[in-house]
């Protein structure tokens, strides 16, 4: 079997305004970013024969139909794809695929939402449990986080690491909600307990907006008008299990099979990697991934994560964006979209390399995670 | 007097409601596999394990511990606001599936891991029982 290393790219990115953004439908910001996309990849309404739609968790009405017909696009390849927050890495893989053998040569990906001012399902029960008060994926996420303090000894002193050095990152980006707003340890204790253990601080934050990126073969890509960024590797694994039953919730997650079939698809060692986009829907969930990619051993996390490495001129670049705790919350596509922009050197004063005193990016990346640890997929891109 | 009952109740469909008529006789029983032997919750017409169909409903202890849990501080729905802090649990069931569920009774900063907990079922409306835990010595 043909190895599909290095066979498609990554060449156009589309952003929207993002936060609160109110008046607008889910339906607008995919089209909105798919526009924009089209537009940086140098192409024409006609040369999209491919759509890909994540629909927003609030708003299933948005079909893969109704964001072409709004586009205005014919296309050979047509789906809606939804892993939850494993999506977009799972839509790049699936629209590599497709290029790869010709079924489309120009697939856009796209995703929206509008729950910061719209409809928000993100209060609901995502698995059950509406009846004992089980409301939000963040409560799911902190039974996982406390038995992880019970198993190896994480906790707040550990997320506070990554929740600084994320904030510092989404300083120097003016699309970042928290752009100008700084964080301290002690803004990060003082900070409101919402779930135990989790408090404010280690939860991402809702945003009305959109986001969409296309794929394309390397071929292509290399005829069109920004620098293309390849598809190295590519994996999922899909734990899928009922969380109450779940085996991995303190790890391994699909970050652990996943990540492994990427790095062997690409022909690399963790060495390799520059910077890691990692989905941080909590920060408990940024330590569990890059455990179980292999970056430190199991409970090691608090030893590794100090924001002084993880931050701006680190030794170990996280989630440059800010991520989704301090850029915005757009599903796997504010990891995948940052991996991108970074790759192609358009991240103004957050640019990996000279500007941040970090190492110039070569190979970076991309987490997706979705449900309660439920799906995962793993890209690792390059320049 | 049960109409006063304002919390979201189970969503009972054809797969789960066994679970609850049996919930509702104070028995906490659970499909068990007829051919792997294997116990499964959330409830559903195929074994997760072997794909056998043929199961029974098995009795289980009630007896437990707390896998692990979450203490709201603050309120997700108008019907717990008086509610805060409260606890929901993981149980971890001796017969080996686990389970969310309310531990009660005992205060949200004395909750343990590990904890060992039992059944006892909470007659919330004519309808519904619902199986909670409680913390035993």
């Amino acid at each position: 079997m043909e190895s599909l290393k290095d066979k498609a790219a990554i060449v156009g990115v589309g952003y929207t305004p993002q936060g609160k953004v109110p008046g607008r439908s889910s339906l607008s910001f995919h089209l909105e970013a798919a526009k924009n996309a089209i537009s940086d990849a140098g192409l024409k309404i006609q040369d999209v024969d491919g759509l890909l739609v994540q629909p927003a968790m609030g708003d299933p009405s948005v079909t893969a139909a109704l964001v072409a017909q709004y586009l205005g696009v014919r296309v050979r390849f047509l789906s809606v794809l939804d892993a939850f927050g494993a999506s977009a890495g799972c839509q790049a893989q699936f629209a590599a695929m497709a290029v790869a053998h010709g079924l489309a040569n120009y697939v856009v990906c796209t995703y929206g939402e509008n729950a910061r001012s719209g409809v928000s399902e993100y209060g609901t029960a995502l698995n059950g449990g509406l009846e004992y008060g089980l409301f939000g994926p963040a409560a799911c996420y902190a039974i996982a986080a406390r038995r992880a303090m019970h198993e190896f000894g994480t906790g707040p002193e550990t997320w506070k690491e990554i929740a600084v050095a994320q904030r510092r990152w989404a300083n120097l980006n003016p699309r970042a909600a928290m752009y100008t707003r700084p964080m301290t340890y002690q803004d990060y204790y003082d900070a409101r307990i919402l779930v135990e253990p989790f408090r404010l601080l280690d939860i991402c934050q809702i945003s009305d907006s959109g986001r969409a990126f296309i794929v394309t073969t390397a071929e292509r890509a290399r005829d069109l008008k920004k620098r293309p960024v390849y598809i190295m590797g590519m994996g999922q694994d899909h734990p899928a299990t009922n969380p109450q039953q779940a085996t991995f919730l303190t790890g391994p997650t699909g970050a652990k099979l996943s990540g492994e079939q990427a790095l062997k698809m690409a022909g690399i060692t963790l060495k390799a990697i520059d910077a890691c986009e990692i989905y941080d829907c909590f920060t408990y969930t940024v330590e569990v991934e890059l455990m179980d990619y292999g970056f430190y051993g199991r409970g090691e996390g608090k030893d590794f994560l100090k924001a002084g490495r993880l931050g701006p001129g680190g030794d170990f670049p996280l989630n440059t964006s800010g991520g989704l705790l301090s850029e915005a919350y757009q599903m796997g596509f504010t990891p995948l979209t940052e991996a991108i922009v970074q790759l192609r050197g358009e991240a103004g004063d957050r640019q990996l390399g000279v500007p941040t005193g970090t190492r110039e990016p070569e190979i970076i990346l991309v987490s997706n995670n979705g449900g309660v640890m439920q799906t995962h997929s793993t890209l690792i891109l390059r320049k | 007097m049960m109409t006063s009952y304002t919390k979201p109740l189970p969503i009972i469909n054809d797969d789960n409601r066994q679970y609850w008529e049996y919930c509702k006789q104070h028995e906490l029983r659970m499909q068990q596999c007829n051919d792997c032997g294997y116990i499964r919750f959330p409830p559903g017409i195929i074994c997760p394990r072997c794909h056998s169909m043929a199961a029974g409903w098995v009795k289980l202890s009630g007896r437990g511990k707390i896998y692990s849990f979450v203490v709201y501080r603050v309120s997700y729905h108008p019907s717990y606001a008086d509610d805060i802090p409260y606890v929901v649990a993981v149980i971890q069931l001796a017969e080996g599936p686990r389970m969310e569920s309310d531990v009660t009774g005992i205060k949200v900063e004395d909750l343990k891991v590990d904890m060992p907990v039992e059944v006892y079922f909470d007659d919330v409306t004519d309808e519904v029982s619902l199986p909670k835990f409680k913390a035993v010595s």
